[in-house]
């Protein structure tokens, strides 16, 4: 009872704070926008690569040849539980000569050229082939390197060095863009801490007069940190609803293609996802700000 | 209640306000502070309060040993005593009300025990009219017995009270003392008023410790014989 009623007064004197400051409250909280805004863009940005990596990752795969003298039963099943075995690995898929034979020639249009071919077929030149599929691309080299070592394998191809280059690429652009996210959230909570700091300098006689009537540091710092968390939350609402509107327009505009090479991601549930965690950022962000502003002002006297 | 042994405080500015000042004050005890403008009183209050630590002595307070008290610590040691501040430090965007509220607020007093009792000091210090009135739109002297009331709502084992008629006519000024010696005898509460008026000493004479340029020159029991 005792601490509801105390939770309901310091969530009212925030409420209050932010109305009798309001001048304040809205400056603070356009700095979150301001930094919300890129952050929300960047996101966007590093998701949509992300998962363009992922299908890239995801379809990049290797072919593993197996020798004419192994071509039994017993030899296959073992290389099979062998390949299975081989970390990293998300799907073996096994393709008999005859597939590889059908596939090639089918793969050709000309009618002359595929009969011509089928004068090899009781000589199949083809080996049976094992199809690798590969959780994440940067375990390309050494999966390779333990699937020659398998006894009865001839040979092992890849999709080629360009796949593994630009999945780097990709990797390290999205390593970036999370680091600047995490610039972006440390300014924010300073510019936030820094336009709280203000409003609260001219209370730091109020904090002090608290401390003086008995209010612990805990007490003071409640309102506080609740108006703060309000700024954040303001602060959130143009960057979530900008976005939101230009990433629709943007999907529709583009019919979900970038540049013919990449899939947008589609705007739900994606932008629900964004909207909260800009929100969330906000929050903290507000938190933090007020935070650390208060703990300041509360030191100045005894 | 109160003792201070051998306490000195020097400002930063190097300012010698309090040297060497040793004092008892019993439980229930009501005792004046007197002395010139710049003689060290308000500083004495600080030193109670937890506000300013001594350069070196002792400040115990109803078992607190004040002077080494936590930063953390100083406001729940500031429950047992009310102060009436010599600026009154209201808070400015509260009403009257609201401000006698807020001191019982932050101890959990239950709504309607605290409606009650900030109606109730309000009108013993006759500002009960002023109850929605912001610090800003009240009177010095208005402003002083808020801050009365407010000191007095959790009724304090301690009551000390830096010029607390200073703003106030003779009249109101003798209400004020008289109501101070009822809370002193029904309560029991051990007051300290520092106070420059000589006309409230004479008609309610108390023990009193004169201070001059940071030295304890006098102290004297009531009636004037030197304790
Ligand atoms: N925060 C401070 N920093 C530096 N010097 C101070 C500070 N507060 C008080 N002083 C000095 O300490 C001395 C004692 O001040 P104090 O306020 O205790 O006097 P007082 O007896 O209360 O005077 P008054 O009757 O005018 O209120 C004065 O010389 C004053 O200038
Ligand atoms: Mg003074």
């Amino acid at each position: 009872m005792r601490i509801l009623r105390r939770f309901g007064r310091h969530i009212k004197e925030g409420f209050l704070g932010v109305g009798r400051h309001f001048g304040m409250s809205v400056s603070s909280s356009s700095a979150v926008t301001i930094t919300l805004l890129l952050v929300g863009v960047l996101l966007a940005l590093t998701y949509n690569l992300q998962i363009a990596t992922q299908s890239i990752e995801s379809s990049i795969s290797i072919s593993a040849l197996v020798s004419y003298d192994a071509e039994d039963e017993d030899h296959l099943k073992r290389i099979t539980a062998e390949l299975e075995a081989i970390e990293g690995i998300s799907s073996v898929t096994y393709s008999s000569k005859e597939d590889e034979f059908n596939y090639y020639v089918n793969s050709n249009q000309d009618e002359d050229l595929r009969e011509f071919y089928e004068n090899y077929r009781e000589d199949n030149p083809f080996h049976d082939a094992f199809i690798i599929g590969l959780d994440d691309a940067s375990l390309l080299e050494s999966v390779k390197t333990k699937i020659t070592n398998i006894p009865g394998i001839d040979s092992v191809y890849d999709g080629g060095e360009n796949t593994y280059t630009l999945v780097g690429v990709l990797a390290n652009v999205r390593l970036f863009g999370g680091a600047l996210v995490l610039a972006l959230c440390l300014l924010a909570i300073y510019l936030v801490y820094n336009t709280i700091k203000i409003t609260i300098s001219s209370r730091k006689d109020e904090i002090w007069i608290m401390r003086s009537v008995g209010a612990k540091n805990g007490y003071i710092r409640a309102p506080f940190l609740v108006e703060g968390i309000l700024i954040g939350l303001m602060g959130s609402l143009v960057p979530i609803a900008l976005i939101s509107f230009l990433y629709t327009y943007l999907y529709r505009k583009l019919e979900g293609n970038l540049f013919g090479a990449f899939f947008l991601v589609p705007p739900t549930p994606f932008l629900f996802y964004m909207a909260g965690i800009l929100m969330a950022i906000g929050v903290v962000v507000g938190f933090l700000g007020s935070y650390i502003s208060v703990c300041k002002y509360l030191r100045v006297r005894r | 209640m109160i003792s201070i042994q051998n306490a000195s405080k020097t400002y930063k500015n190097g300012t010698h306000a309090l040297s060497n000042i040793s004092l008892e004050i019993k439980e229930g005890e009501f005792v004046y502070i007197v002395g010139p403008t710049g003689s060290g009183k308000s500083t004495l209050i600080k030193l109670l309060d937890g506000e300013e630590v001594p350069d070196s002595g002792l400040v115990m307070v109803a078992g607190t040993n004040v002077g080494k008290l936590r930063h953390s610590k100083v406001p729940l040691y500031r429950r047992n005593i009310g102060v009436v501040f010599q600026n009154y430090r209201l808070l400015p965007r509260k009403t009257a009300f609201e401000n006698v509220a807020y001191a019982m607020e932050v101890v959990d007093t239950p709504k309607d025990q605290l409606r009650k009792r900030v109606r109730e000091v309000l009108k013993l210090v006759d500002v009960a009219d002023k109850s929605n009135s912001f610090p800003d739109q009240l009177s010095g002297g208005q402003q002083q017995r808020v801050a009365i009331a407010r000191a007095i709502a959790n009724k304090p084992k301690i009551l000390i009270a830096d010029e607390p008629t200073g703003n106030l006519d003779p009249k109101k000024s003798d209400e004020i003392i008289r109501l101070l010696e009822k809370i002193n005898k029904e309560e029991g509460t051990t007051i300290l008023i520092v106070t420059h008026d000589s006309t409230i000493v004479k008609h309610h004479p108390k023990r009193m410790i004169a201070l001059d340029s940071g030295h304890i020159v006098a102290d004297l029991a009531k009636g004037g014989s030197i304790g």
